[in-house]
């Protein structure tokens, strides 16, 4: 299920502008999403998930228009969704949660909603806690639940926001990996801060900053935008202030910081190869060097 | 249907399981009981109740209506705007259910569960009171009672309930809503503009006075009709059996668009 999206904009009552002219494709597959908070992709994932009304612009999924109510409903047939800031209700089990949240997914049949449920509990390891009362879950196990919702009719789109917060690192591992092969032929939008599970898992990434697209490649991409600017600094003085601190580890001569900057922070800076957060965090600064393939069209802003 | 009838199922059930849904009304019948209780207790007194099954019946059906809907407004006042408060509306926005068809089942779901314990209050009552005086006939009063004026009454207020709070806090409605209500129901008519004796009265006055011929346990009260001197009168036209239906429809109508209301604000603040 492809997604097209073409000069989108959001801007909330108060004249705030969530997204400012969007344009961005989404192939089938994993796809990440980066950005700082603020960025605009909670709103994104918002009007693709025909939550939120985009102020302008067009936006489509498969062949459905989400600017039309045939097609927000006709894309949420197909969709799972599993928002930033999940709430389930604590007085349900999380069955009977799922088995509700199945319904309103219009999962009819009564035998293939309850099997579906029981293979999901499975999929998330809740089996065992699967009529006890969600108000006595820990949030990883809400977590969990959500995951498992979000999966409960084969969606062809999946959108998920922050999808590991919340799991141990276990748990998250379990998470990507059930997220990948999910993947296949379907599409999946993955928005997080934890760049590695970006790595991980998509092959295409794309960076939003104040609503607006600063990056769009493949991972290896956003990893190469960092290309010389990647540095170790031994120092057991204060921290360099020029270029952005990735990392602080305590270092027998004081502190190793590995720091992102266009050039040698300090005499000693030793040059490092750079990994996708360094990447990430030179865009995100607007240090990344020039894209091959443009953000956005010519004639529109970067 | 299939989204209407999943909301109603789940929000009855998880309605229902509420404790304070069956401790607030208990409580407020022990407090009513304990502090004179009139006609719950002169009911089983062969030498006070009503010698009429018709008058003894409707006549516990408006005590208790009055008492016990103060309870049913206040118990669902969060039952729409938890929904957000617990963080669920997103996933249940993102699913092609019809918003309008969850809300509907919402209503009617949440609304019967609370409504549970004042049938149960009000069909014990009705019951012991047909078993004592060996009227059977009581029972199907209180059936008649229980659909013309508790339905259409609890009905206006749930819808109250669950709009309201989308546009001031809940607990500042509950305390509206009790005011409201001790205003609308005990304050005379001529004393202050009250709904009472109206059209619109969630009590029943048209009603009770045009379906049930109840002029109060002592037969002497107007339960509708206008008052002299007092404003609001051309809400108050004399009551007949057709006035009677129009009073239901109205309180349907005005539950309906205070629904829609709410359906809509909430719509345009999702999105």
């Amino acid at each position: 299920m492809r997604i097209e999206i073409s000069g989108l904009t959001k801007t909330y009552r108060g004249g705030v502008a969530a997204i400012d002219g969007l344009d961005l494709a989404v192939p089938t597959g994993m796809f990440g999403l980066l950005g700082a908070n603020g960025a605009g992709k909670t709103t994104l994932m918002r009007i693709l998930a025909g939550i939120v009304r985009p102020t302008s612009g067009r936006v489509t999924v498969g062949e459905h228009d989400l600017g039309t109510g045939a097609g927000r409903t006709a894309v949420q047939r197909d969709l799972g969704y599993l928002p930033q800031d999940l709430g389930v209700y604590p007085d349900l089990t999380a069955r009977q949660f799922l088995d509700y949240v199945a319904l309103l997914k219009g999962m009819d049949d009564r035998t293939v909603r309850r099997r579906r449920v029981g293979e999901l509990l499975e999929v998330v390891a809740l089996t065992e806690h699967a009529d006890r009362r969600l108000r006595g879950f820990s949030g990883g196990m809400r977590q969990r639940v959500g995951i498992a919702q979000a999966l409960l009719a084969d969606p062809q789109l999946l959108i998920v926001d922050e999808p590991t917060a919340g799991l141990d690192p276990e748990e998250r591992i379990r998470f990507r990996t059930l997220l990948s092969q999910f993947a296949g032929r379907r599409t999946v939008l993955l928005s997080t801060h934890i760049v590695d599970d970006i790595g991980q898992t998509c092959r295409e990434v794309a960076v939003l900053a104040k609503g607006r697209l600063i990056f769009r490649g493949t991972v290896e991409e956003l990893t190469r935008r960092a290309q010389g600017q990647v540095w170790s600094v031994v120092t057991d003085g204060p921290a360099p202030t020029e270029g952005t601190v990735v990392s602080a580890l305590p270092h027998d001569d004081g502190m190793r910081y590995r720091i992102v900057a266009p050039s040698a922070p300090s005499p000693g800076a030793l040059p490092l190869e750079p990994g996708l957060e360094d990447g990430y965090l030179a865009v995100a600064t607007g240090r990344g060097n020039a894209s091959r393939q443009p953000a956005s069209p010519p004639g529109r802003r970067p | 249907m299939t989204t209407f009838v999943a909301s109603l199922r789940y929000e009855f059930r998880m309605q229902v399981r509420k404790r304070t849904v069956w401790i607030v009304p208990a409580l407020t019948l022990v407090l009513f009981v304990l502090i004179g209780g009139s006609l719950l207790r002169d009911l089983f007194d062969p030498g006070e109740r009503p010698v009429d099954p018709r008058t003894a019946v409707v006549g516990l059906a408006v005590q208790l209506h009055a008492l016990l809907s103060i309870g049913f407004g206040c118990l669902l006042a969060d039952r729409l705007i938890r929904d957000d408060r617990l963080r669920v509306a997103s996933i249940l926005d993102a699913t092609p259910a019809s918003p309008r068809a969850r809300l509907l089942g919402k209503y009617v779901g949440a609304g019967a569960a609370t409504a549970i314990p004042v049938a149960v209050a009000y069909f014990g009552f009705a019951a012991a009171y047909a078993v004592d005086t060996g009227e059977p006939r009581a029972l199907g009063w209180a059936l008649a009672a229980f659909g013309a004026v508790f339905v259409p009454g609890l009905l206006f207020v749930a819808a109250f309930a669950l709009a309201a709070p989308l546009v001031m806090p809940a607990p500042l409605f509950r305390v509206l809503f009790v005011g409201y209500w001790l205003w609308g129901n005990v304050v005379s008519p001529d004393m202050m503009p009250t709904l009472a004796r109206t059209l619109v009265h969630p009590l029943g006055g048209y009603p009770l006075a045009a379906l049930f011929d109840f002029h109060g346990i002592d037969g002497q009260e107007a339960w509708a009709g206008p008052i002299p001197g007092a404003t609001l009168n051309a809400l108050r036209p004399d009551p007949t059996p057709a006035l009677a239906w129009l009073s239901i429809a109205l309180l349907l109508i005005i539950a309906a668009a205070v629904l829609a209301g709410g359906h809509a604000l909430r719509a345009r603040r999702v999105r």
